[in-house]
Order: C-alpha cells, then structure tokens, then sequence
C-alpha cells in the first residue's frame, strides 16, 4: 500500500514524530507588560475591533478584522508614530482553515518598537490595498498576489512581479510543489522552442544525488575526456592535464615548471 | 547560424505609432551596470526620464519556498545566496532569529567571533559597492583599488571558513570554529592600512569634477519618500533620518563597543557615496575593538563556540565521537532536524545594505511553516520607481549605484 | 622601455615565422577571447573578481565586453532562472562565431542548490555549453583554469573550415 499523502500540502514533511511529542510554545506575554505597547493597543482598541493581542518576542501581534486593516494602519501611523512598513506579506492555511493570514510589520523609530498587524481572510477574498499609506506595499502587495494569488483592491498596478507575466500558479501556495508543476517544469523550452522539442531535449533531471559516471553527453570528465556523445567503457586512457599541448604552442613559449619559482610565502 | 526558436524579435522599445517625442528604453536584464538582473522600462522625453518601471524577478530562486522544504540547518547555506557580497550578515540574521525562537544564548566567544565576521562583511560589502559605482562611472582606478583592499578581507574569510563568498560561516547557537591562530595579527595589519586605502580612493573621488558632476544632488531622497518605501541602512540616513539598528536596538554586542553612525540630510548620492566612506572607518574601528575583546576571551578561558541546548543544537564533537547520548542526540537532529516552540518572530539586523529581516512562522516542526525574508534591496529597487523620474540616462547608472542594491537579495 | 628580446636569426635569418594558417587564426583566437560579461548571480562576483586586480584577467587576453557582437565567449555565471531564460537564448544569437559557452558554478551547470520551480535545471538545456566549471561558487583560479582550457580547445579546432554549428535540437 502506497503511503497516503495529504493533497492540500505537499510540502516537506518530518518522517517521524514522536506520538507523545507536545511542541512548546513561544511565550506569549501580556500586552499590560509593556507601557508602550498597552497605550498602543488602547488607542487601537477605542475605534476598532482588536481580535486577539499579545506580546511575543518583544514585538506586540494585533489581530483584527481584514476590513479595518486600512483605516488601522492609518491610525498606527498617523497618531501612534509608526513611520514604517518594514515588511507584509501572507502565510497560507487554506488546508487548516480555509484562509489566508496577512501581517503587516511596522516600525515606530520614535519609540524603538514594532509591530504586527494581523487579519484573516478567505480564499477568494480581497483585501484593501495600503499603498496610498506606504509606498513600499506597492511592491510588498504585488509580491503577495504574485506568490499567493491574492487580489489587493485599489492597487495602481496588480501585476505578478517575481515570476514572469505569463506565469500560471502561485509558487507559496502550500498545494504548489517546490520542484513546480507540469507548466514549470516545460516553460522555458516550450517558450524559446515550442513545445515539439520536449523531446529532443527531454526533461529536467532533478535527482540531485544522480551521478552517471558513463554519461559524456551532459559532462566532460577531467583527465579520462572523449568527445562528446561517444560510449564511454570505464578504459579511457588518461588524458594529463595540460594547460598547453605536448608539442608546444606558436609563438608562446611552454610554461616549465622546473624553470619558474613558486611562491610559497604569501607576504612577501 | 541561428538556432530555429521561437523568440520573436523585440519591438516594445520602439512604439511605431506614437507622435509625441516618447520614447520607451529597455535597460537590461542583461545590462553590465544594472548590478545584475534589473531591467528597467524607461519613458524618455528627449533624455529626460518621465516614467520608469522596474522589472525584477531575474535571479528569483524560489527560496521562501525552499526554506519551507528544509529543516532549520539546512537552510543556513541558502541565506548565503541572497546577499552574496556579504553572506555572513544572512547567516547571521537567520540564526539570530531562529536563536530568539527558541530562546538561547550564545557564548561570549562565540559572539566575538561573529562581530568580527560581521564587520569584515560589512567592509567587504563597501568596498565591493565603491568598485562597483565607480566602475560605473568610469572610474577603473578605484575598482582595481578596491578590489585589491578586498582582496585581503577574502583572505581573511577563507583563513576562517575556507571559502570566499559564500561563507556559511554561522551555526544556529554559536559558530563552528575558532579563530585561526594568526587571523587577529593579520586582521590588525589589515586594519593599519585601510585609513590610508580609504584616502587614497577619497583623494580619486572627492575632487574629482567629473565624479562630483554626476553625483552631487542626483537622485535626492527626501525623508518622506525614504520611510514611505520602507529604506533602510545608508540610503535612509543618507536621507537625514538617524536610524541604525545596531545603535538602536542591539543585538550582539553593540551595546559594548563605541562606534559613530553617520548621517546626512542631503539625500542626494553624493551624501551616500560619504555615509558608506564614514561607515568603513566605523567598521574598522569596531574591528579593533573586537579584536581586544577576542583577546580577552582567551585571556578569561572562554572556550565555548556553541551554545549547550542539547534540545536544539549537537554537542560538540568531541562528545558526539565519545559520548553515547550526544551522539544519539546529535543523530536525531541532523537526520530529523530540530523542532522549535511553536511561534512567530520578526527579527531585524542591520547588513550592510540595510534593515535584514527573518520573520519566521514555527508550527513546532522541523520545517518553517513560513518563512519571510526581508531583504532591504527589495525596497531600494522599488524606490527607483519614484526616484528616476525628472533625471537623465546617465544619471540612472550612478543612482543604481549608490543605491547598492543586489539582486540575490531583491529577487530572494 | 621594455626591451623586447625577439630572436629574428631562429627562422633560418629571416624576421619571418612559418606556420599554417590553423595556428596562426588559432593562435589569434585563443589569445583574445572577449567574454561578455554575463554575471547572473553570486558566481558574477568571482567572475568579477577574477577581472579585477588580483586575477587579473587581461594576462590572457580576456578582455570583457558589455556586446554580445564583441565577444567570443559566454562566461554564464550564475543562477539562470526560468523568467531569464529567454534572454540567454536572444544573446547568445546575437554573438558571432565562432563563438563559445562556459558555464560557470553549479547553478548554471545543473541548476545547484536550487531545485526549486524557478531555476532553469542547468544552461544546457537552452545553449550548447563548452565548458562546465564546478563549484559553489568557482574560484577565479577555477576560471583562469577554464579559459585555459578553452584555449587548449580552440587550438585544437579547424580553423578556416567553416564552424560546425553547435546544436542544441
Ligand atoms: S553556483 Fe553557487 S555561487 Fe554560483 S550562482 Fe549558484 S549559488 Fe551562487
């Protein structure tokens, strides 16, 4: 019987857990720990719907509601100083839960904190665009529907920016192979050669432990070389290695060992 | 003889049909002053750029997604690749954020060793950036000059971890070796040079007309436009905002060493050009601090280079060849990998280039469930969307330049 | 002035050499090989490296050029990835023959450490490469190394017979 593996993730998985084997947890503290941060969070909380929020590694985590995230954002910046968008992007949990997560890192120089910004929203869902906010989610938000396929609303310019334009699939998903499907695996031939020359040129060889030592098509095999593409019997004669041949080159003069000094002395 | 392809030829950089003077410029991908895969869509009035689209996504390699198929370890080689020019300061900001998810210390003398690797990098990376701009300008002196400085750093690294660009030179909980025995000595001859290296190529540079002309109060970065797009590092206090991580938020041993952060209200290219010549000097100044701590280290007798958390990280290995539980231990994490709490982090550290970020998503596996890197190039790429409009194609290359962006980063 | 000991009485007392004309195109082709400068990723620092003062690429005559119409070789060093991979294909068009393919560094021999969905799985796959040089990345001695050895493989070619196109298909 054929080992059962879970279609909506086809990432690496641990060959073996242990059954008894409990993860522990990343301490969460309180937001009322921190000064800063709790007036923050009140701030926060007066004009909208704070879900969940804690400390966790010196940085405070806010969930809220993915149709307030704009409006928060802008309150984050514009009354409680946070000047940066250092970094947003998505997780996917479609196969936990049907949706994705969206954080937005900021940071606040003034005070020397950061923090995360958290909403969900399903799978076919749009979130609000922050780009009249913070220039740099231009390109964050492009980056995400590139790996993600999320729409962003109100964004100048939605268009894939790390894979090419004609790209089908979106390479974070946790359904997307790391080796990539079908349509990767054949886009740069079937773009520059068309698809009739899948054949002659054959497919990716992407074992990356695979060593055929009697291949002279792919490698040249230094000392032991023949010419390419010839039947290779394990009794090549040894070929030495030569930067010039036996019989010397026109008009320069054959480098001799014997005649030239060799540094050893790496300071002189 | 052409091969039969499919490739029809380009003509998006000629529209036909148009009457106004518009004109569109592909600039790369290919392109030996683009610093890598940019290419650049340029809407040109005359020389005057109107509008301008960067393109990226050349050198993606698909490393978020790698990073969720490999256990913590594994991934360390791979951050080597992002930032090339400077990969310790990725294996740095990796193992500092998977460090603070499980919460460890690392020992002191391992903390020495990777603020010394730190800083060679950072110096390496400069050096690199003023070869670089000024060979795009066009001067082919300080490239060879720089080169040459750089050379030495080279040397250095490989005397520690035996390759020279991709370092892979620290473990999650500490570093894998000891300093070789005549690394400090070589190091502070290094160091008695470079002021007089870095006056050399200031007397190339800071009168010269030429150099001057094409960077003085080109590609101004106002504040504003500098924390919108999310800058960091140089070309953010070159834009008069005094931000450095490493002063700001310690990590490492900041804290204990005395250094100077420059800053600049200009913005303008010239005003990096003298943050990255300022920060060198800073660097060399922390190096021979740390060189006097590394000293102390031996003098106190602390030996540890790993931090001990047999939960997480192998033993040494001497106990692993003598003792029957480490090795156990040490079989399961590197067959299985280690298992951090289950967790977030976001940890930002200041490369060379800027604000570096790992935010990490543990589900309590041996795999990241996600992982984000925040690569300061990415938004210094961005920012040319914004900043080349208004100046001419000449000034595109020099703007590229001082921006030190590199594509292993920005594309990730 | 460097004094350039020249001995004109070898070739029985005459300024002249006699030789075919193989070695003499030969010997012009592999002392000169322009290599366009193609530095993809990390293995373009070393290529650079390998150009810049301590390597010091021009000993061999390998001048590098910004022109695929300048240049002879094709040093790929580098990452090729799938949205790049077209424009390989386009320069390497471009380039006039005789004309020649070093792949340098792992990703660009085999696609390396990224077996990932973005990399193109090795360069041969789009151009005919001559040479593969190992390494993660390669030293510039690696490369030094190599382009002697491309020498050595020019030396050996025909020289006015017209090239045998390098196909892929
Ligand atoms: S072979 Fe290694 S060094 Fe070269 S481009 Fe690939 S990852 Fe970078």
């Amino acid at each position: 019987m054929r080992a059962y593996t879970p279609k909506d993730d086809v990432q690496a998985k641990s060959y073996y857990t242990d059954r008894f084997y409990v993860s522990p947890q990343v301490a969460k503290q309180d937001v009322s720990s921190d000064e800063v941060f709790a007036a923050d969070l009140e701030a926060i909380k007066a004009k909208f719907e704070v879900l969940e929020a804690y400390i966790q590694v010196e940085q405070m985590v806010v969930y809220i509601n993915a149709k307030d995230n704009v409006d928060v954002i802008k309150l984050v910046k514009e009354e409680l100083d946070y000047t940066q968008l250092s970094e947003m992007s998505a997780i996917d949990w479609i196969a936990k839960s049907g949706q994705f997560e969206i954080f937005y890192q900021m940071l606040s120089m003034g005070k020397r904190k950061r923090i995360r910004i958290k909403c969900f929203i399903g799978k076919d869902e749009a979130i609000n665009s922050v780009e009249k906010l913070f220039r740099s989610a231009d390109w964050s938000e492009r980056e995400m529907y590139d790996m993600f396929g999320i729409e962003v609303n109100n964004h100048p310019f939605l268009k894939r920016i790390l894979m090419p334009y004609d790209w089908e699939g979106y390479p974070l998903l946790k359904t997307y192979p790391l080796e990539g499907d079908e349509f990767a695996a054949w886009y740069e031939v079937d773009k520059i050669y068309g698809k009739e020359a899948r054949d002659i040129i054959g497919p990716e060889i992407r074992d990356t432990a695979r060593v055929d030592r009697y291949d002279s098509e792919r490698f040249g095999r230094l000392g032991h070389e023949v010419p390419k593409g010839t039947k290779i019997t394990g009794n090549e004669p040894k070929t030495p290695l030569a930067y010039q041949e036996e019989g010397g080159v026109f008009m320069i003069d054959r480098f001799d060992e014997e005649k030239s000094v060799i540094i050893t002395d790496r300071n002189r | 003889m052409q091969h039969q392809n499919r490739l029809r030829p380009f003509f998006e950089n000629i529209t036909f049909d148009r009457d106004d003077n518009e004109m569109i410029l592909n600039f790369g991908p290919q392109h030996p002053s683009a610093h890598g895969q940019l290419r650049l869509m340029l809407h040109l009035q005359q020389e005057m750029i109107t509008k301008a689209h960067p393109d990226i996504g050349y050198l993606h390699r698909g490393m978020e997604k790698m990073a969720e198929n490999m256990i913590y370890n594994e991934f360390m080689p791979t951050t080597d690749r992002m930032d090339y020019i400077a990969s310790s300061s990725n294996n740095y900001g990796f193992a500092l954020a998977v460090e603070k998810l499980i919460g460890l210390e690392v020992p002191r003398r391992a903390k020495v060793i990777r603020m010394l690797l730190l800083e060679i990098n950072r110096l390496m990376s400069h050096l690199f950036w003023l070869a670089t701009t000024a060979l795009d300008i066009g001067a082919m002196t300080v490239f060879l000059f720089a080169f040459r400085e750089r050379e030495y750093l080279m040397d250095l690294i490989e005397d520690y971890c035996g390759a020279r660009l991709t370092h892979a030179a620290i473990r999650i909980g500490g570093v894998p070796l000891d300093l070789p025995d005549n690394f400090i000595a070589d190091m502070r001859r290094f160091l008695d040079k470079l002021p007089e290296n870095i006056k050399d190529y200031e007397d190339l540079l800071d009168t010269n007309r030429i150099w001057r002309m094409r960077m003085e109060d080109v590609g101004v970065v106002s504040k504003e436009m500098a924390l919108s797009w999310g800058c960091t590092g140089p070309m953010l206090r070159a834009s008069g905002v005094a931000w450095d991580i490493r002063k700001e938020e310690p990590y490492e041993l900041y804290s204990e060493v005395e250094f100077k952060v420059p800053v600049s209200d200009k913005g303008d290219n010239f005003a990096r050009y003298r943050i990255y010549m300022e920060e060198m000097r800073q660097s060399a100044h922390i190096l021979y601090q740390v060189a006097d701590m590394y000293e102390e280290t031996i003098k106190n007798n602390q030996t540890d280079l790993m931090a001990h958390a047999p939960k997480y990280i192998s033993a040494p290995k001497i106990d692993i060849m003598t003792q029957n539980y480490s090795l156990m231990q040490h079989f399961v994490l590197v067959t299985q990998g280690m298992r951090p709490p289950v967790g977030e982090v976001y940890i930002p550290t200041e490369s060379p280039k800027g604000e570096l970020g790992f935010y990490i998503n543990s589900q309590g596996g041996p795999y990241p469930y996600r992982l984000k890197l925040r690569a300061p190039s990415f938004w210094h790429t961005g920012i040319l969307t914004d900043l080349l409009p208004g100046h001419y194609i000449p000034d595109v290359v020099s703007i590229i330049g001082t921006t030190n962006i590199v594509f292993g980063e920005v594309d990730r | 002035m460097a004094q350039h000991k020249v001995n004109y009485t070898q070739n029985a007392g005459l300024p002249v050499a006699l030789t075919t004309i193989d070695k003499v195109v030969n010997w012009g082709r592999s002392n000169s090989i322009w290599a366009l400068t193609y530095g993809l990723a990390c293995c373009g620092i070393e290529m650079m490296a390998s150009g810049a003062s301590r390597y010091d690429f021009d000993r061999y005559g390998t001048i590098f050029r910004a022109s695929p119409r300048q240049a002879d070789v094709m040093i790929v060093a580098g990452t090729l990835t799938k949205k790049h991979a077209e424009f390989i294909k386009r320069l390497y068009d471009q380039m006039t023959e005789p004309r020649w393919v070093i792949s340098m560094g792992s990703c660009a021999n085999t696609g390396g450490m990224f077996n990932t969905y973005a990399t193109v799985q090795g360069v041969d796959r789009i151009i005919p490469v001559d040479l593969y040089l190992p390494g993660c990345a390669p030293r510039p001695e690696t490369l030094q190394y190599g382009v002697m050895l491309l020498q050595k493989k020019i030396r050996a070619e025909k020289a006015i017979k017209s090239q045998k196109t390098k196909r892929l298909m």
